[in-house]
Parts: C-alpha cells; structure tokens; sequence
C-alpha cells in the first residue's frame, strides 16, 4: 500500500493541472470586459438611433468609402511602416483640428448670442489697460512697496472697470463723477464694426497663446512674427468668410481658435527638430478626404443619412414635436455654467491644494480638512442640490434656476475632486526643487507662483478638466436649484434662468416621454452630450500622457 | 554691522510681510470654504428637517402642518398629497437598487481588480484601465436612458410581466457604472501588496490561480471591502439613473423577494427630485419633507463613507 501511494506521488509530481488556473483567467478576462462591452452595445445603439447610418443611400456610403477611408487605411498604414511617431502626430492633428472645431463653436455661439462683440470689445479694454499699467508699475518701480502696489492696483482696475465712484457709491446715491474705461468704450458714437472688434479680442488672445507657444519653441521674435500671423489671420478671415458663405463673426471665431492653433501645432510637429512631416500627410489624407467625400457625394446627389443630429438639432429650440426640438439653449448653458464652475472651482481649489500641501502645519485643524474633503467627495449630488437651494436660494434670496446659482453649486460640488487632484499634481512636484527656490532665498509664495505651481500646472490641468466632465454631465443638483426644463434663449447674463444638456435630455426623457421623444430627440441629445464629454476628456488624457512623458 | 542684525535685515521680508500674509491667508480661506461647505449642509438639512416633524417643528418656531418622527421612520406609505410620509418605503427602493447593483458590481469589480492587477500586461492594462473609466464618466441621466430604453426591452423578452419602469434595469445601470469605483480601489490594494508575498507563494508551488486567490485577494481584504462599501454608498447616493428607470409611484416592496425588482419604486434620491419637480411651496410641509429626506440620505453615506475609511486604516495589513 504504502509503496503503490509512494509511487502514485512520484508518478504525479510536478504535475499540476492547469485547467481550473485558464478557466479562471479567462473568467476574469470575462468579468473585465463585461462593464465594456455592455456599454458599447448600449453606446451602438443610441448612435444608430440618433445618426441612422442606415437611412443613407449606398452610393454615399461607397462614395466615403472609397474617398476617406480606403486613403486613410492606405496612408495610415504607409505612415506607420515607416514611422510610428509620424502617425500617432498626424491622429493629434486630425484631433486637435476636430476638438477645436467643437470648441470654436462653443465660442462663436458666445459671441454671436450671449456676449455682444461691443461689451467684449468694452470690457478687453477694461481690462488690459489697467494690466499693461500694473505690468509696468511691477517692472520699473521695484522701490514702491508691495502694500503701496497692491493699492495703486486695486484702484487703476477700480476705475477702468467700475469708474468714480462706482458701486461704493451706490448706497448713498453719488453720481458718476468719472466714468469707468468700460463705459467710455460703450459710448463712444464711432465703434468699429462686429468683426474687428470680435477679431481683436478672440484673434488677440488666440495670437498671444500661439506666439508664446511658438516662441516656446524658437525663440522670441519668430513667436512675435507668429502672433503677427495669427491675427492678421483672424482678422482677414472676418472678410473673406462671407466669399465661402460663412457669416463674419464666425469665420474670425472659427479661424481664431480652431484653424491658427492647429496650423500652430501642424508646424510644430512636422518642421520642427524631431519632426515628422510624414504625420502632416496623414492628416490630410483624412482632412481632405472628409472634403473630397463632402464635395463628391453633393455633387454625385446621393442622400446621406437622415440624422437626428443635424444642424436644425443643433441651432433651435425646444420644441413640442420631437423632429423640431433643439438643443441650442441647453449647450449655451452647459457653456455658461462650465465657464462659471471654471472660474469658481479652479482658483478655490487649486488655493485649498496648496494651502495643504505648502503651509499647513500637521496638526490636528489640518487632519480634519483632509478628511472632511473626502467625505465630501462623497456626499450624493443631490444634497448639494439642496445645499444650493437651502443656501442660494432660499437663505440669500438669489432666484431660482439662474447661471449664477447652478455654477457655485456645481462647482461646491466638484470642488473636493479638484483639491484632490491638485494636491497629487502639487505632491509630484520633486522637493528638491522646492528646496533649491528656499536655498536662492525666496520666500513661500515666491517658491510656489515661481516653482511649484509651474511645474504641476499640467497635472492641476487634468483634474480640473476631468472635474467639469463631471460636472457637465449632472442633472439632479440643476433640478434641485430649480433650473427650468424647458428654456427657449439663451441666458443673457448671469443672473437669468438656465437650462442645460443633460437636463434638456432628461425633460424628453420623462417630461415628454413619448415614443416619438425617445428615438428622435434624446439619442440626439445623448451623442451630443457624449461628443462633449468625449473632446474634453481626450484633451485632459492628451495632457496626461503629454505630462507623465516629460516628468 | 553685527551678525546679528545682518540677520535680521536678511530674514526681514519672509514669512510676515504683507504680500506673504496676503497668499497665505487667501490659500487658507480656500481651504477653509471646505469646512463652511460641510457646516453649512449639516446645519441645513438639520434645521429644515427639525422644522418638518411635529416634535422639534415648536422649538424652530413653525406652526402649521408637520410630521410625526415615528410615521417618518416606520411608516410604509408615502403618498405627499394624503399627508402620508413614511419614507420606509424610499429607504426599501434604495435598498433594492443597492442590493442589485452591489450583486453585479462586487463580483464583476473584484474580478477586474484580480486580473488588471495579477494577469493583464502592461500594454492591456493601459488599455483597459481607461476603458473602465468611460464606464464612470458616462453621465447618470444617460445611464437612466438607457436602462429605460434598451435594457427594459431586452429585459421584458425573459421577464414578460416586467414594469416599463422597474428596478432590475436600474439596478443593472447603476452596477456598471460603480464597477469602475470597485475595481480601481481594489487594485490599488491589490497592486500594494508585496511581491515577497507572492515569490513565496511561488516558491511554496502554488499556482498563479493559488496566488491570487490565497495570497493576494486575503492580504488585500480591507482594500476590498473598504471599496465595496464607497461604491455602495456611490449607488445609494445615485440620482438620475434611478429617477428615470425605477419609476415615480412609491410602494413598499420586500427587498429580499426577487420578484419585487420586476416592479418599480422610488427611491429617496428619486422621491427628492419627483417633490422639486411638483408644486411645492417654499416653506411647506413637502419642501420640508425633501430635507428630512435629504438628511437620512447625508447620514447614511456619510456612515458608509466613514466605516469604509475605517475599514481601510484599522485593517489594513501593513508590510
């Protein structure tokens, strides 16, 4: 007995059954891509709902086919044979290109819609004005003392944008002595047209990010020539936009920040030190396939798809019928609101990250608000809805449903999630770094505007950027401070009634739940949201992967 | 000049100038706005909810119509109009979805974790990791879309006598959408435990499957069960998918019989913004309710969020 089990063992050892290690693996394998795969069924479908693919006639699919994609593959596959690099460029470029366009969309609906160019044209001079003078009081007046300076600043923005005596001297009713550089730009009787003010202000800033990023690159004077470039760009494309029939306004808004900064980043990439021009032609294989397919299939008569995502979808209003009903008012709020919870959530939050991570002291006030913002990291969305009608609405008597009150309760809500990622962004900053400003004798503050923010700048970037992804896509704390479901114009200041993408989709969806609803105009709603989401996020990973190749 | 006022002139302008303060004190109002936020939502939904029931309305100085404390917390009906606020009967449909997310989510989640963190290569993890986080990102109300218009369908070819709205569907949605939150705080758990651990195991003869499910999962435990409790507290919390799929006719149903999930409900998060979307007056008993409401909801996450922190500290294997 005892030999016949001694041998069983010798025959047996070192044999073990891998049957039960694959099935689990692949189990696993299986449990991973369930999540996955359920969500890109669901994603499938409601693009089908919402573009039909299907409605379109054969020749236009063939007519695309054999303009766009057949190239693309071609090229693509050329490119990446030769140079791997040369492709993944060209893929950023084509993005780079798409995503702008999205978001100069964004921009042109402000200009056209929401801000008027003349306030803009107003309010730029209001500000740079007094900039330039407190750029040059920093500069050549390093005797005035810092209290004396921060006065002096104060009170040159005071009056370029509120003038004397301003809103200090509303509550006992003294008139306007001097009016603010803001009303004197208003009132003037001779004001240039829309689209040179629109060029100046949108080409300016648009100019001045091109030319530092050029100059980055070379150095300073072809950065100014690029600048230059740039807004001459914009401001031509103001006048030859109606030749292609293209409204003025636009054509500066869409040449100012979608054409100028990808042929920024298309000369970067191809003819820079360390190009590859190769990446250029597959950018435009794609570019000019899109075009050519456009063209061809105009010319040819083929139907193309009967979406629901269309350009009617996306400039009307609601609508009781689902066929007429847009999203027009519901993306300029999302934009407005973004751009507020942008404003409040960033400096608040980046402000908190460094308070904790640079001067607080371990003790035990400093514990507790680290524990308290993860706990309200994970407090359910609808309490901050509460939280802005208890407090917003009801305590400081704001109105109900307005930009101004959904934009602090969004960014309330998303603000734990920016300080959480900024203090990692601030935390990956090495320490020796921080050590060596110390060592040169700079203070805390210098230490951090001059080294810590700087180098975590990219990483802050991200978390915020990811942050409003979150925010764009909440809908209950919006329903709780009374945003109305319905709207039909766009918010005109910050002060008005707000609607916004996914609360506009949730309206269809059980308001006017209708079967009508459900297949047309909220999978519209939906792909459109996600477009969105999807060009924000990709811009925040594109920063990360950009961010941890360099650190 | 002396050493020591050469110091002093040096050391002049740091810590204690008025630009320094100025920073300082900004940086630390910042950080402080988190501390108002949290006081503020405690003294909020305390004192609202103290103005809804009868026995702490007189010490806020309302009058009027209120709530008993005892049919709020034991009462089976909710029905606003009757005056009728049990809110037993959310706190059920709350306990369903959670339930049901949590039967598809641990599991799936825990697997994940296993496999991102013992199996995938570096190329498919950098692939499926952010793949996982689409999952989270997508927003709510797109969740509640679908759920209420694909998977219901697809749902009602095996169940015929499911509800157009019903808690299995949402239950399924808010599962994969917490997944992610599982599996990510699983694998960080997972990912910290020492490879020591596991070049013994091999040595001992195990089997990567031996490993991973006697060596690592064990070792990793307070990690896992600290996310299971974030991403349960995440579906309790969750608003839009469960507003538009489970429905807006409150019933009790028994969380335990399986058949109740082919019935929809509403759950508390769904009941807030089914009152904010009736007619309800500032000041009012049902405006009051969705404090109250609110306040069971705050102090159940808020348990949950801390017993997960818990958890996570007081059990973790130090190595």
């Amino acid at each position: 007995m005892a030999t016949n089990t001694e041998t069983g063992e010798i025959e047996d050892f070192g044999q073990v059954s891998r049957t039960v290690g694959t099935v689990f693996r692949y189990l696993l394998l299986a449990a991973t891509m369930f999540g996955i795969v359920m969500l890109a069924i669901l994603l499938l479908y409601v693009a089908n709902d919402a573009i039909r693919p299907l409605t379109a006639d054969l020749g236009w699919h063939l007519t695309f086919f054999v303009g766009l994609v057949l190239p693309t593959l071609l090229v693509g596959w050329t490119v990446y044979r030769r140079d791997r690099a040369a492709l993944s460029f060209g893929a950023l470029l084509v993005g780079t290109l798409v995503v702008s366009l999205m978001f100069s969309g964004g921009v042109a609906l402000l200009a056209i819609d929401v801000i008027p160019p003349l306030v803009a044209f107003a309010y730029a001079v209001g500000l740079v004005v007094p900039t330039a003078a407190t750029v040059g009081l920093t500069r050549y007046a390093h005797r005035i003392s810092f209290t004396t300076r921060l006065i002096a600043t104060t009170m040159v923005f005071y009056l370029a944008l509120f003038g004397l005596p301003g809103p200090i001297g509303d509550p006992v009713g003294a008139p306007s002595l001097v009016p603010s550089l803001v009303e004197f730009v208003l009132t003037r009787p001779v004001i240039p047209v829309d689209r040179v003010m629109v060029a100046t202000v949108i080409g300016g800033i648009s100019a001045a990010a091109v030319g530092s990023y050029v100059a980055g690159v070379r150095d300073w004077t072809i950065g100014l020539y690029a600048a230059i470039a740039a807004f001459l760009a914009s401001t031509a494309a103001g006048y030859v936009g109606p030749f292609v029939g293209l409204n003025p306004v636009p054509a500066v808004v869409v040449t100012a920040v979608a054409f100028v900064p990808t042929v920024a980043y298309a000369w970067r990439g191809a003819f820079t030190e360390g190009g590859s021009p190769l990446g250029l032609a597959f950018a435009a294989t794609v570019v000019g396939g899109a075009l050519v397919g456009a063209v061809a299939v105009d010319a040819l008569g083929f139907a193309g798809p009967q979406s629901w995502v269309d350009w009617q979808f996306l400039t009307s209003s609601h609508s009781g019928t689902a066929e007429n009903a847009g999203l027009y008012p519901a993306i300029g709020g999302s934009i407005l609101l973004m751009s507020t919870v942008a404003a409040l959530s960033f400096p608040l939050g980046v402000g908190a990250a460094v308070y904790l991570e640079e001067y607080a002291p371990d003790n035990a006030l400093t514990r507790f608000v680290d524990v308290n913002i993860s706990n309200l990291a994970g407090v359910p969305s609808v309490v901050y809805g509460l939280l802005g009608l208890g407090v917003f609405v009801t305590y400081l008597g704001r109105s109900a449903g307005t930009v101004l009150v959904g934009g602090a309760t969004l960014a309330l809500l998303i603000l734990p999630i920016v300080i959480i990622s900024s203090r990692e962004a601030i935390r990956s900053v090495p320490t020796d770094l921080r050590q060596a400003s110390y060592g040169m004798g700079a203070t805390r503050w210098q230490t951090v505007k001059n080294v810590v923010l700087p180098e975590s700048f990219p990483g802050i970037l991200t978390g915020t950027i990811l942050a409003l992804g979150r925010a764009i896509g909440e809908t209950a704390p919006l329903i709780m401070i009374g945003a109305p479901n319905v709207v039909f114009d766009l918010p005109a200041t910050l002060g008005s009634k707000v609607s916004a993408m996914p609360l506009q989709v949730y309206a269809w969806s059980s308001l006017f739940a209708s079967e009508d609803f459900y297949t047309k105009a909220v999978p519209a709603g939906v792909v459109v949201l996600l477009a969105v989401l999807l060009a924000m996020n990709s811009i925040a990973i594109v920063l990360r992967n950009k961010f941890e190749r360099a650190g | 000049m002396s050493m020591d006022e050469l110091k002093t002139d040096i050391t002049r302008q740091t810590e204690n100038s008025p630009r320094e303060l100025l920073t300082r004190t900004f940086f630390f109002l910042c950080a402080a706005l988190s501390i108002v936020t949290t006081i503020s939502i405690v003294v909020l939904l305390v004192t609202e909810a103290a103005k809804f029931f009868t026995l702490t309305a007189p010490l806020m100085g309302v009058t009027g119509q209120t709530a008993s404390i005892v049919d709020f917390l034991t009462g089976t009906t909710w029905e606003i109009n009757s005056g009728e606020f049990g809110v037993l009967t959310l706190v059920s449909a709350t306990v369903m979805i959670t339930l049901g997310s949590a039967v598809i989510a641990l599991p799936l989640g825990v697997a994940t974790a296993i496999y991102l963190s013992e199996y995938a290569s570096t190329r498919a993890r950098s692939v499926l990791k952010p793949a996982l986080e689409i999952l989270a990102g997508v927003p709510t109300v797109v969740y509640g879309f679908f759920a209420l218009i694909y998977i219901t369908p697809a749902l009602s070819v095996i169940f015929p006598s499911i509800g157009t709205f019903n808690m299995l569907s949402a239950s399924i949605v808010v599962g994969i959408m917490i997944i992610p939150m599982v599996a990510s705080i699983s694998e960080d758990a997972m990912s910290a435990v020492p490879d020591d651990l596991r070049q013994a195991g091999y040595g001992m003869g195990a089997t990567k499957f031996d490993v991973a499910t006697g060596v690592v999962v064990p070792a990793a435990l307070s990690g896992i069960f600290s996310s299971f409790i974030l991403a349960l507290s995440r579906a309790i919390g969750e608003t839009m998918a469960v507003t538009i799929a489970a429905g807006s006719r409150a019933q009790f149903l028994n969380p335990l019989n399986p058949a109740s999930f082919l019935e929809g409900s509403l759950p508390m998060t769904a009941a807030m913004v089914q009152l904010l979307l009736g007619d309800i007056t500032g000041g009012g008993l049902a405006y009051r309710s969705l404090f109250a409401i609110g306040l069971v909801l705050f102090v159940i996450t808020l348990i949950m969020n801390v017993i997960s922190d818990f958890v996570a500290q007081r059990y973790r294997e130090e190595y």
